[in-house]
């Protein structure tokens, strides 16, 4: 029996689902050989209620969300979060700062009353999430490795160090020795250091390590000329609903 | 410079004098200067092996003239001679890098000694000299041979580039965002061989971030094929700290246990190195004896402006040069000139060690509770950077991938590092350097202790990259060494541990083994029966262990909990805790795993036969020592009285217990048995283990505790050994560890200096006494 994969999508922009698409030809193949897809509305009308791994993007962020999601986690055996807003909060989670009705004003303006809104929250807060495929987008490799590990039965390998290790991988020099400031000592790593790699920083996007030294890096932050309200911007972007951007 | 040459600094002329005689009749050669000033104009003229200084001169005084010496000649070891010692100017005269002092009047054996150990101390590093033996010589050449330079022009080496490019994939030092980076070269022009250093070292290029070890198939287990890279391939440009590193690297990964993959690396790869005359500002090579190189290139470079002095070193070399160059013999202008320039570019040096570095492990181990460890860890990330840059680290991790088909995989290694969160955690948990100051005092303990006692050459090179990448500015071995000599005295060198070695040439392959039979213990406990595929035996001692794959998910150590004496088969007893013992526990009779080792030093035979044994297990510690229980009701003849306590936490918990009933019944030992809370259907002892040592009658002189079980029983049950006055050479442990590779690599097992995976997992009480962070 080919385990039956299913992708449901909350508050986000779907970006994910379709970052998943990135296989190439013989990926697709191999991918459909050993799991049937059973809901994906970026790619297919069917639809059904009898999955065994969900993969969920996007953030929770109206009421109605939450039943939605609990009876997922009741049907599927296995939860996956898939993409920034799912795993973290993600960029959803900027509204939080501001009163909620002020955020549907700003959104909606005098339509607001038609809408309803609460606070943005990761998946794992509403529910119990077994697996993160993290980032903004994913790593589509990252989304295959970690259906390969369940079709095999272990564990999926997500590095718990930072960014810096694969970036030193990669021999890149130094965001801050090129000027610019990141957040990449902090961030989980998984990424290939793809945004530094590319002469980007660091933005946050796949969340924090498990034991990340937030007061060392904002020490650092301010050594390199951010202002206090400067470092926390920079963890806001992703990192909202963590301790740390709030 | 003279090996033995010392010069005497004091204004007294009795002192000089006598001091002078002493030293000439021990074969010193001798020279003296009777103030400061005179002192450093012979320091300038003539190179000396060792200072002796006293520190009241009149004019430039001893510390002034310790600071120069200091600056210019960093190698000179300078000793100290007062009338009127204070700790003030001790310390002072310490920091500026006086090895030690002496009081007057001092009395001549105690200067010869001291002289001597200092001159042993001095490594073989050759260090620069300034007596230049300039011999004009004939501008042709007979033969490029090995150990000797001559002259290329500019032009010589751009052509010499332009073929390299052309015939095979060569690389060197490019400049990217005004820093500099170990890339293919593909023309001549982006060459730079006037760079400080380069963010990344270039040990990649034989330890690469990444690299395939084995490629298998899923589900045919003995189609695994070992995987190395050959490609042909030159670095040009290589520093000589660089170099040294990689003369380390080959120590651990050709010296024991040759690595294969690094072998085939090391024998395509020709390294051209060129000499270091622009160093980086956080580089302290001299200090470590690093910045010059008589070893381990092919080839070296040093630009003396009008071309290139290229000494051979090798065999490799000289076919080079004499293929791709037209090459004359230096003049001796020219290697005046060289000389001139290596001098100068040693003064560039901003950052030296305050001690000799010979010093270091000694040192350090003098100051493991140092408060320096927990302060100036506060600020670690935990990035990894310090480590990932270093040309000296080279811990790994093994990890198994498959493809989407689910059939084929492979298994590689990437780079790993003691100082992130997560390096020493095994899969039931437990992180055995779980703070960030176990782990930067354990890096540091590498670069300056460890390495240099297991593999003889110091584990820091002195490059400067991690203190440049280090974004919290404490990565640096510099400022922790000098930091910790500041606030320690320092006494004699360190000894070296001396331990055996084996050869394995398919080292990472595993053998394929059957799985014959398969025994439920506990829903979480099953024990396996394997037989070698090919019909060998595996050949273990009892406590030994074995690395088991499943391919496709990784590989885990074992413990082998069958005693040789028991045939042809070995039977290996495991928890299922992570991914591996998972998927071993989904096995089914017929099933072919790979098995690697057996690995470690096992239970010391020899030192308990004919002593009374007293065996303690406590739960799943009962697996590794089922095979030293076996292997003594096998041999017992040859051992004296037998007792075995086992303690399990409930009676459902309970392992082997068709066993446990035959050992009870067995008159030839003694047998106690407990468990931590009973239940309804429980009749016997209720307690944890240490309550039944009392029930215990032994002889402490001539009984050997050996003792296996969780981390946590261990302080208690030695506690209770202790005070039955057992001692500590008697009381033998085996140690849980995260034992990657099982070849003494990968750093993950490591105590302190010790790779567990080699030196035990069995050690005695006294052993693990001078291992910090082993109980």
């Amino acid at each position: 029996m080919k385990p039956k994969v299913a992708f449901f999508d909350f508050t986000g922009c779907e970006g994910c689902q379709l970052d998943a698409l990135n296989l190439d030809g013989e990926e697709v193949v191999d991918l459909l050989n050993a799991v049937d897809i059973v809901n994906f509305r970026e790619v297919m009308t069917e639809r059904s209620d009898n999955y065994d791994i969900a993969f969920i993007e996007g953030s929770i962020s109206r009421e109605s969300e939450i039943p939605r999601l609990q009876k997922i986690r009741e049907q599927a055996k296995i939860v996956v979060a898939l993409g920034a807003c799912a795993c973290i909060g993600g960029i959803n989670c900027l509204k939080n700062h501001v009163p909620m009705e002020e955020a549907l004003r700003i959104v909606y303006g005098e339509n607001a009353k038609y809408y309803d809104t609460i606070p943005a929250r990761p998946a794992d807060a509403v529910v119990k999430v077994d697996y993160y495929v993290r980032g903004c987008p994913p790593v589509t490799a990252e989304l295959v490795k970690v259906i390969k590990a369940l079709l095999l039965g272990k564990s999926p390998d997500i590095p718990n160090y930072p960014v810096c290790v694969e970036c030193k991988m990669a021999g890149n020099v130094c965001v801050f020795e090129r000027g610019m400031t990141c957040l990449g000592p902090v961030t989980r790593a998984g990424c290939s250091a793809i945004c530094v790699s590319s002469g980007q920083r660091c933005w946050g996007c796949r969340g924090l390590v498990d034991e990340p030294n937030i007061d060392s890096q904002k020490d650092i932050l301010e050594k390199y000329g951010l202002t206090v309200e400067q470092v926390v911007e920079k963890f806001k972007l992703f990192n909202t609903y963590s301790e740390v951007g709030k | 410079m003279l090996e033995n040459s010392v010069l005497i600094v004091d204004d007294e002329l009795i002192v000089r004098e006598s001091i002078r005689d002493w030293l000439e009749d021990a074969g010193y050669q001798v020279a003296t200067a009777e103030s400061g000033e005179e002192a450093l104009e012979m320091i300038e003229q003539q190179d000396f092996s060792v200072m002796v200084l006293d520190i009241r001169l009149p004019g430039q005084t001893g510390i002034m003239v310790l600071e120069e010496v200091k600056a210019q000649r960093p190698w000179i070891k300078s000793i100290i001679i007062t009338a009127y010692p204070s700790e003030q100017t001790i310390s002072e005269a310490k920091k500026l890098g006086a090895i030690d002092y002496l009081i007057k009047p001092i009395a001549p054996d105690d200067m010869e000694k001291l002289i001597r150990e200092t001159l042993d101390s001095v490594g073989q590093e050759p260090t620069v000299t300034t007596e230049v033996a300039v011999q004009p010589q004939p501008p042709t050449v007979e033969e490029v041979a090995v150990k000797k330079s001559f002259v290329i022009t500019k032009g010589n080496l751009k052509s010499i580039v332009e073929n390299l490019i052309k015939e095979t994939e060569l690389v060197g030092v490019k400049s990217r965002h005004g820093k500099y980076v170990y890339n293919k070269i593909t023309s001549f022009e982006e060459l730079r061989l006037d760079y400080d250093v380069t963010i990344a070292p270039p040990t990649k290029y034989f330890l690469p971030a990444k690299e395939t070890l084995l490629k298998f198939k899923l589900g045919n287990e003995s189609n695994i094929s070992p995987v190395a890279e050959t490609t042909p391939r030159v670095i040009i440009g290589m520093h000589p700290y660089d170099i040294k590193a990689v003369e380390l690297l080959d120590e651990v990964f050709i010296d024991t246990n040759p690595d294969p993959n690094y072998i085939a690396r090391r024998h395509n790869t020709t390294i051209i190195g060129v000499d270091c005359l622009n160093p980086s500002p956080n580089s302290f090579a001299p200090s470590m004896g690093t910045h010059l190189t008589k070893s381990g290139f092919d080839l070296l470079l040093t630009d003396i402006g009008t071309g290139y002095i290229v000494t051979v070193g090798s065999e490799k070399g000289a076919k080079l040069l004499t293929q791709h160059a037209q090459v004359r013999e230096p003049t001796g202008d020219e290697i005046a000139k060289q000389q001139k320039l290596r001098d100068k570019a040693l003064t560039k040096y901003k950052l030296s060690l305050d001690i000799p570095k010979e010093r270091l492990p000694k040192l350090l181990q003098d100051s493991y509770d140092d408060p320096y460890w927990e302060s100036r860890s506060e600020n670690c990330l935990s990035c990894g950077s310090c480590v990932m840059v270093c040309p000296t680290c080279f811990c790994f991790d093994v990890k198994d991938e498959v493809s989407l088909n689910l059939v084929d995989g492979e298994r590689s290694r990437q780079w790993d590092g003691c100082m992130l969160t997560d390096f020493a955690k095994v899969a039931t948990g437990e992180n055995f350097r779980h703070d960030k100051t176990s782990r930067f005092r354990h890096r540091i303990f590498r670069k300056g202790k460890y390495i240099l006692e297991k593999y003889g050459k110091v584990g820091c090179v002195g490059c400067g990259r991690c203190a440049t990448a280090c974004l919290a500015e404490i990565a640096s071995p510099l400022e922790a060494f000098n930091a910790i000599a500041d606030s320690t005295r320092i006494k004699e060198a360190a000894i070296r541990i001396v331990k055996e070695a084996k050869v394995e040439t398919e080292l990472y392959t595993p053998r394929p083994a059957e799985l014959i039979k398969v025994d439920e213990l506990t829903p979480k406990e099953k024990v396996f029966e394997f037989r070698f595929k090919d019909g060998k035996e595996l050949g273990q001692r009892p406590g030994q262990f074995v690395e088991v794959s499943i391919m496709g998910t990784g590989e885990a150590p074992i413990s082998v909990s069958s005693s040789p004496t028991r045939g042809k088969t070995f039977q290996l007893a495991v928890r299922n805790v992570g991914d591996v013992t998972n998927a071993l526990h989904n096995l089914s009779e017929g099933a072919t795993v790979g098995i690697r080792g057996p690995f470690g030093n096992g239970f010391p035979l020899e030192a308990l036969k004919g002593n009374d044994i007293l065996l303690i297990a406590g739960g799943i510690g009962l697996f590794p020592l089922r095979s030293l229980i076996q292997y003594i009701l096998d041999r017992r003849s040859a051992f004296g009285k037998v007792t075995l306590l086992f303690g399990a936490r409930s009676p459902a918990e309970r392992l082997f217990p068709d066993e446990i009933d035959t050992w009870n019944r067995n008159p030839e030992i003694e047998f106690h048995e407990t468990v931590d809370r009973g239940d309804e259907s429980w009749q016997g002892h209720v307690g944890v283990i240490t309550t039944l040592i009392p029930k215990v009658n032994m002889d402490p002189k001539k009984t050997m505790a050996v003792v296996v079980g969780p981390p946590i029983m261990y302080r208690f049950v030695i506690n209770e050994l202790k005070k039955r006055e057992l001692p500590d050479d008697n009381i033998i442990m085996s140690l849980e560890r995260r034992m990657k590779c099982g070849v003494g690599k990968c750093g993950h097992c490591q105590i302190n200096n010790v790779y567990v995976c080699q030196e035990g997992p069995v050690f005695s009480l006294a052993q693990l006494r001078n291992l910090r962070e082993a109980v």
